[in-house]
């Protein structure tokens, strides 16, 4: 045990030493959350921070509305002075069409003015025809469009208030807003605010977690292993320690490693919610599991990278014999949106119990709906308890004798005899 | 406690058709350097590597000091025939993590380290990366890797190929001195001139198989020719007609002659001393490369 230990150590140091390693530890979470402060920078600057100012020109037809148009709009700039509207109000002309006028419509053409609404003869009394002209470009652009239309029917409420002899004060009153928050009494959400992206989001997350963590971390065991195998120390190595204890240690070392890495980078992630102002409320049980999988998930995929590692002389050798298997491994990447939204389907419980995926599609489906049952929770776990030590077992009878193999990588036919005679 | 520090027996290893070693029987007196002689692929390095545990006999039994090879890699330094080192690593951090894995003790690692590098002059490049040092340091390196843990038995494959004078030498050095310590010294090599100066015990494999073993003296013995060198003044031709005398080959001014079975070369001599003076007479000793060629049957290197 100590030597596999002593074998772990080092495992666990060269893992952690390398530059690769340090560059996936800090590089992708800096990326990803940098990319979102960035988006969400952009996005409050567009909507809610500074913007240029724009011209709007109103032609009020009703003639009635001039004064309670220019104090919505000043309301309005009063509330949001990055973003200020200059209006221009029109009074009425007989001779012009009841569309508007041509002449505003081409100064909106050519940009010099932002919108120009026209508001029907009879707005007051609800039945005229208005219309708002735009050449819209962005969302901002519509965001205003919804501001004229706020202000305008401010102003006419304002008209209509004082025909019935309502004072301002009874009809605040009377327009007093009663808002209501959303509140998820599910399991996952725990009385926190809901929020749908977060509901899609988390469950990716932890199939990336499970997926980018088992890989970056196992393969530098493929490299490590065909460093060992061309600079030759593998002799020495193996005249001190067992195939298995070997093994065994670089296993365990590099789980040590993917855990800090996906320490790291869930908390990275966490953080990035909180700044973004959400509140993923993921259970315990499901962080639990989480680790559970990854342990299992973990185990085969290193074990199976370090069988391969031990039958190639280079990287290209591996890389070539790596890419079917990783063909399986992608199937829950690319079904991970159907999985989710279906936990339960048919499909979904079909690729949990295909041993290599499991873990993946398990975690998954966990997180996407905790509610799940725990028999498939139990039987998924049983079946990794078989599967893993068994790929384990394999793995260390390739590992032994392809470790000591140099030339051409094995065929398939030759990998079963050093299994079965190793 | 046994007195033998290693023994084989009937140990066998076939890779799918080919034989490798076959029925291997051997014992390694405890306290001597021993010789592993043979050509290429004689089945050398996998007797070393079954002894090392690192492959599994299909048959036969191996003891290392009263013990199975699986628990005794701790008493064992093993230098294989091809040698490396964790290149990005340092000197001092992978001789450390050798000597962690060996069962060491870090405090005592890292003590005998020191000892060890100051002793092959390397002492102030314990801090270096092994990529950086030369392919002769690295040798030394790989040679302290696997002295440094005070094993009971060293066992050596090659250890003298691509070194130069000066660090074959250390390294004889150092066998011998093992040897003195009590400690069992086992190596393979196939430089027929160092093994006969230094080994107490030999074994002779050839195709997997043992063509004699035991001391050099012993193994001269039984190849001990009989034939007689001898130089004379005049002509030699009267002595193919002796009666003891099977054949003669000239070798420049010496003659060889091959006496025929059961005579005796002092009678030869007394022949010889009638019919012309005699300036040299040797008795023929086989050397070590002449018994390996001539059991081998050449032609295998």
């Amino acid at each position: 045990m100590s030597k596999i230990l002593a074998v772990a150590r080092r495992e666990f140091i060269e893992t952690v030493k390398n530059k690769i390693f340090l560059i996936n530890l800090v590089l992708i979470p800096t990326l990803v959350l940098g990319g979102m402060a960035l988006s969400v920078h952009f996005a409050k600057r567009s909507v809610v921070g500074p913007r240029e100012t724009r011209t709007i020109v109103v032609e009020d037809r009703s003639g009635l509305l001039a004064d309670d148009l220019r104090e919505a709009f000043a309301k309005y700039n009063q509330h949001r002075p990055q973003q200020p509207i200059v209006l221009t109000v029109t009074g009425p002309t007989a001779d012009a069409p009841t569309t508007g006028s041509e002449e505003v419509v081409a100064r909106v053409r050519a940009g010099t003015v932002h919108g120009y609404a026209v508001i029907g003869k009879d707005a007051v009394e609800g039945s005229a025809k208005s219309f708002y002209y735009l050449k819209a470009r962005n969302l901002a652009d519509m965001e205003t469009v919804s501001t004229v239309q706020q202000c305008i029917h401010e102003a006419i409420v304002a008209v209509r208030a004082r025909r019935h002899n309502l004072s301002p004060k009874v009809l605040e009153e009377i327009r007093a807003w009663t808002s209501l928050e959303q509140i998820d009494v599910g399991e996952q959400a725990r009385g926190g605010k809901r929020n749908e992206m977060v509901m899609v989001m988390v469950p990716f997350f932890f199939l990336f977690l499970m997926f980018t963590g088992v890989f970056a971390v196992n393969q530098q065991i493929l490299t490590g292993v065909i460093e060992e195998k061309n600079s030759r120390i593998i002799e020495v190595i193996l005249s001190a320690v067992s195939p298995f204890q070997l093994l065994a240690g670089k296993v365990l070392g590099a789980v040590g490693a993917g855990f800090i890495l996906i320490g790291v980078w869930g908390g990275a992630a966490y953080s990035a919610t909180l700044i973004k102002g959400l509140h993923p409320a993921v259970p315990a049980s499901t962080l639990l599991y989480f680790a559970l999988y990854f342990v299992f998930g973990f185990l085969m995929v290193a074990s199976f990278l370090a069988a391969l590692g031990s039958m190639c002389n280079t990287m290209k050798e591996a890389q070539s014999m790596m890419t079917p298997a990783m063909i399986i491994f992608v199937i829950p990447m690319v079904a991970w949106f159907h999985i989710s939204q279906q936990p339960n389907g048919l499909f979904a419980v079909i690729l949990s119990f295909i041993p290599p995926i499991t873990p993946m599609v398990m975690i998954l489906r966990i997180a996407a709906w905790p509610e799940l049952s725990l028999w498939q929770i139990a039987a998924s776990f049983v079946l990794l308890a078989v599967s893993v030590p068994a790929t384990l077992w394999v793995a260390a009878r390739i590992f032994r004798v392809g470790i000591l193999m140099y030339g051409k990588p094995p065929s398939p036919r030759e990998i079963f005899r050093w299994v079965r005679h190793a | 406690m046994s007195d033998s520090a290693l023994v084989l027996d009937g140990v066998t290893k076939r890779f799918g058709s080919l034989l490798a070693v076959d029925a291997l029987t051997l014992c390694v007196p405890r306290g001597c350097i021993y010789g592993f002689l043979g050509p290429n692929g004689a089945g050398k390095t996998t007797t070393l590597r079954m002894i090392m545990d690192i492959i599994a006999p299909d048959s036969g039994r191996i003891d290392v000091l009263g013990r199975t090879p699986g628990a005794a890699k701790d008493l064992i330094g093993y230098m294989p025939e091809e040698r490396g080192l964790y290149r990005k690593m340092t000197v001092r951090a992978v001789l450390a993590y050798l000597g962690a894995i060996k069962g060491m003790k870090s405090r005592d690692a890292l003590r005998a380290i020191a000892i060890w590098l100051e002793r092959m002059g390397l002492a102030d490049r314990a801090g270096c990366k092994v990529e950086e040092l030369s392919k002769g340091m690295q040798q030394k390196i790989q040679f302290v890797a696997t002295v440094f843990s005070d094993p009971q038995i060293l066992i050596l494959d090659e250890p003298f190929s691509g070194l130069d004078p000066l660090n074959l030498d250390l390294i004889k050095d150092i066998m011998l001195e093992m040897r003195a310590a009590g400690k069992t010294v086992i190596f393979s090599t196939h430089m027929m001139e160092q093994a006969e100066r230094l080994c107490d015990y030999m074994l002779l494999i050839n195709k997997g198989r043992m063509v004699f073993d035991g001391t050099f003296a012993q193994v001269q013995s039984e190849y001990e020719s009989n034939a007689v060198l001898v130089e004379i003044e005049g002509e030699g031709d009267f002595i193919q007609s002796l009666p003891m005398v099977r054949a003669v080959r000239v070798q420049g001014k010496r003659l060889e002659i091959e006496l025929v079975e059961g005579a005796d070369n002092q009678d030869l001599l007394r022949a010889l001393l009638q019919r012309a003076r005699v300036r040299s007479f040797e008795i023929k000793v086989p050397t070590l490369h002449e018994i390996f060629v001539h059991r081998v049957g050449g032609g295998h290197e």
